[in-house]
C-alpha cells in the first residue's frame, strides 16, 4: 500500500471536526480497559500457575486432634502412626510434620492471634511429597484411616480445579473485554467516519465531480483515522503501562500467597506495545471501508 | 473546427462523432414530475452554446447530467462517444477530469486559499507541484485575481469568488466546459471579459455550454442557443433574440 496519503494536504478539513478531539480519548480509554483486562488475565494466570507448581505432587494429611487437645503425648503418638503408614508407602518420597507454629501461621489470616492458642482443636498437618505427580496412592486413604480414625488426605485437586476454573473464566472474560473494546472501537470509527462524510458531503461530492477517484477521498479519511487511532492507542497503552508498573511497585517484595506478582513479561509488554498499532490500523481500515462503501453510492 | 449543431439524432448517426449525445433521456427527481422529458439531441466537439431557459426550467439539471452528478431516469447518455452507463467507475472518474464545471453556487472549499481551490483539478490529476504553481498563477493573473492568491473564499466578493470558480473549471484545459450562470455576480465589463475567456477556450478546442438567463449579455456575444422549456430542448441556431421583457435575473 502506498503511504503517500499520510502526508496528503487534505481538502476535507477533518482535523477541525469535533470527532478529531473526542475520538483519541475514546480509543485511549478503550485501550486502557484492554490493558487492565490483560493485567487481570496475567495476574490470574500467574496465581494459578504458582498454586499448581506448589501443589502438584504434594498432598496434605490431616490428623484430627486427640479428644483432649492439650494432650501432647497422645497427639505425638497419633502423628507417629500416620508418618509410619506414609513411609511404608512406595509413592511417598518425603514426609514433613508441620509444627504447631507453622500451622498457626497458615491459619493466622483467618483466626488472627488466637491461631496459636494450644487449647484450640486444630488438626495436625503432615505435608507429603510424592515421588511423581502421578504416583498411585493405592489404598493409602484406608490405611491412614485404620491407623488414626479420621485421618484424611487432602490432595488439593478439588481446590486446584476450582482455581483453574476461576482463572480460566477470568481469562475468558479478559478476552471478551478486549473483543468488546475492539468492536466498540470499530463502531466508533464507523460512526465518526460517517459523521465526517455527512459534514463534508459538499467537499466530497465536489472532489467526486472533479474526477477524484474514491481512493483519493478515502485516503484523506484513513490517514486521519490512523493518526487518531494511533494517538488514542498510544495514550491508552502508556496509561495502562503506568498502572501495571504502579501495581507491581506497590506489590514489590510482597510475595503473599493470595496475591501473586503482576509484573508483565515480555509477551505482555509486546502485546501492550502492539495495541496502539492495532487500534491505528483498525481505525484506518474501518474508515477506508466506510468511505469506499459510501462513495460507491454516488453515480 | 466542426460546425456547431444541436439537432435531432439522425437515425444512423455515428455515435463517436458527438461529444454529447442524449437519446430519449428523461430525468426526474424522486417521484416528482420529469424535469427533462425524452430529450434527444447531440452536440458536436468544438461547439459553443448558450443554454437558456426560465428559472426552474432545468438548466442546472441538464448540466448535472452532463457532468455525471446525476444519472438519467431513462434513456441513454453518451459523452466523448461512450455510453456513460457502460463505463467502469474508474473510467467515469477519468472522464470527469475532462469536464470543467462552473457551479451556480461556486462550491469553493472555504478553508482552502483561492490558489488551492484553483489548483484542485490539477492535484486530483496528480500534476507535479511546480507545474501547478506556474499554471495557477498565470491563470489567476488572467482573471485578475493576482492579489487574491492566498485569500480564503469567504473573504472574497461574490464576483471574485465567481472568477476563482471559473479559473478552477478551466485550469485543467477541459475538453468540455459546463458553466452554470457564470456571470451572475459580476458587472458587465467583467462578464464580457469572462465570455471572451470562454470563447478563447472554445477556439482552442474546448466545447462550451453556458447556462444563463441573462439573455442580454448573451446577445452581446452571439452564439447558438439551446432553450429549455417544459422538459424539452429546442435549438435556436442563429443569433440570440433581443432581450425579452420577461428575462429573469441578470
Ligand atoms: N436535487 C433536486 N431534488 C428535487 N428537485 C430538484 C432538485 N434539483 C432541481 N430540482 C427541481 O428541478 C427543476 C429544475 O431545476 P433546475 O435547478 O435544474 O432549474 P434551473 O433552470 O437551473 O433554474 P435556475 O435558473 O433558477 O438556476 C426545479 O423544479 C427544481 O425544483
Ligand atoms: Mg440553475
Amino acid at each position: 500500500m502506498r503511504i503517500g496519503f499520510l502526508f496528503s494536504r487534505g481538502e476535507v478539513p477533518l482535523t477541525r471536526d469535533v470527532s478529531a478531539r473526542f475520538l483519541p480519548w475514546l480509543i485511549a480509554f478503550m485501550v486502557y480497559l484492554a490493558g487492565l483486562a490483560l493485567l487481570a488475565a496475567v495476574a490470574m494466570d500467574r496465581m494459578a500457575a504458582r498454586w499448581q507448581g506448589d501443589l502438584e505432587g504434594r498432598l496434605t494429611v490431616q490428623v484430627p486432634p486427640p479428644s483432649d487437645p492439650g494432650d501432647e503425648t497422645a497427639r505425638q503418638e497419633r502423628l507417629d502412626r500416620v508418618v509410619q503408614v506414609l513411609l511404608d508407602t512406595a509413592a511417598v518420597s518425603q514426609v514433613e510434620v508441620l509444627s504447631r507454629a507453622q500451622t498457626a501461621t497458615l491459619l493466622e489470616p483467618w483466626l488472627g492471634e488466637a491461631a496459636a492458642a494450644p487449647e484450640l482443636p486444630v488438626p495436625d498437618l503432615v505435608a507429603v511429597t510424592l515421588r511423581s505427580a502421578t504416583a498411585a496412592l493405592e489404598d493409602l486413604p484406608e490405611r491412614l484411616a485404620t491407623a488414626v480414625p479420621g485421618a484424611a488426605i487432602d490432595d488439593h485437586q478439588r481446590w486446584l480445579a476450582r482455581l483453574f476454573a476461576l482463572a480460566g473464566s477470568i481469562e475468558a472474560l479478559a478476552l471478551l473485554v478486549v473483543a468488546l473494546v475492539g468492536i466498540a472501537a470499530v463502531a466508533t470509527v464507523i460512526f465518526v467516519t460517517r459523521t465526517g462524510l455527512a459534514i463534508h458531503r459538499q467537499v466530497i461530492e465536489l472532489l467526486h465531480v472533479m474526477g477524484a477517484r474514491d481512493l483519493y477521498v478515502a485516503e484523506q479519511f484513513q490517514a486521519h483515522a490512523l493518526r487518531l487511532g494511533l494517538a488514542g492507542g498510544i495514550g491508552g497503552a502508556v496509561a495502562a503501562a503506568v498502572t501495571v508498573l504502579g501495581i507491581s511497585w506497590l506489590l514489590r517484595g510482597e510475595q503473599s500467597v493470595v496475591l501473586p506478582g503482576v509484573a508483565f513479561g515480555w509477551a505482555q509488554w509486546s502485546m501492550l506495545a502492539i495495541l496502539p498499532l492495532v487500534t491505528g490500523l483498525v481505525a484506518m481500515l474501518t474508515a477506508r471501508w466506510t468511505v469506499l462503501r459510501t462513495l460507491a453510492k454516488l453515480p | 473546427m466542426v460546425e456547431t449543431a444541436w439537432r435531432p439524432i439522425p437515425t444512423f448517426a455515428n455515435r463517436g462523432r458527438f461529444l454529447i449525445r442524449l437519446e430519449e433521456v428523461t430525468l426526474r427527481y424522486g417521484e416528482g414530475p420529469p424535469v427533462l422529458r425524452r430529450v434527444s439531441c447531440h452536440l458536436e466537439p468544438g461547439s459553443f452554446h448558450y443554454l437558456l431557459g426560465a428559472s426552474g426550467a432545468g438548466k442546472s439539471s441538464l448540466l448535472k447530467l452532463l457532468y455525471l452528478a446525476q444519472t438519467p431516469s431513462q434513456g441513454r447518455l453518451s459523452l466523448f462517444g461512450r455510453d456513460v452507463a457502460q463505463l467502469t467507475r474508474r473510467d467515469r472518474a477519468l472522464l470527469r477530469r475532462r469536464i470543467g464545471v462552473v457551479f451556480q453556487d461556486f462550491r469553493l472549499i472555504a478553508h482552502l486559499s483561492a490558489f488551492e481551490n484553483v489548483a484542485l483539478p490539477l492535484r486530483i490529476a496528480g500534476e507535479p507541484d511546480a507545474r501547478i504553481r506556474s499554471q495557477v498563477r498565470e491563470l489567476m493573473d488572467w482573471v485578475g485575481l493576482r492579489e487574491a492568491l492566498d485569500a480564503l473564499p469567504p473573504t472574497l466578493s461574490g464576483g471574485q469568488q465567481q472568477r476563482v470558480a471559473i479559473a478552477r473549471a478551466v485550469i485543467g484545459r477541459p475538453s468540455l466546459l459546463l458553466a452554470d450562470e457564470p456571470t451572475g455576480n459580476v458587472d458587465d465589463r467583467i462578464a464580457m471579459r469572462l465570455l471572451y475567456l470562454f470563447r478563447e477556450l472554445n477556439r482552442t478546442g474546448t466545447t462550451v455550454m453556458l447556462a444563463t438567463h441573462n439573455e442580454s449579455l448573451a446577445a452581446r456575444m452571439p452564439q447558438p442557443c439551446l432553450r429549455l422549456a417544459e422538459g424539452q430542448v429546442r435549438e435556436e441556431p442563429t443569433e440570440v433574440a433581443p432581450p425579452a421583457a420577461e428575462t429573469v435575473g441578470g
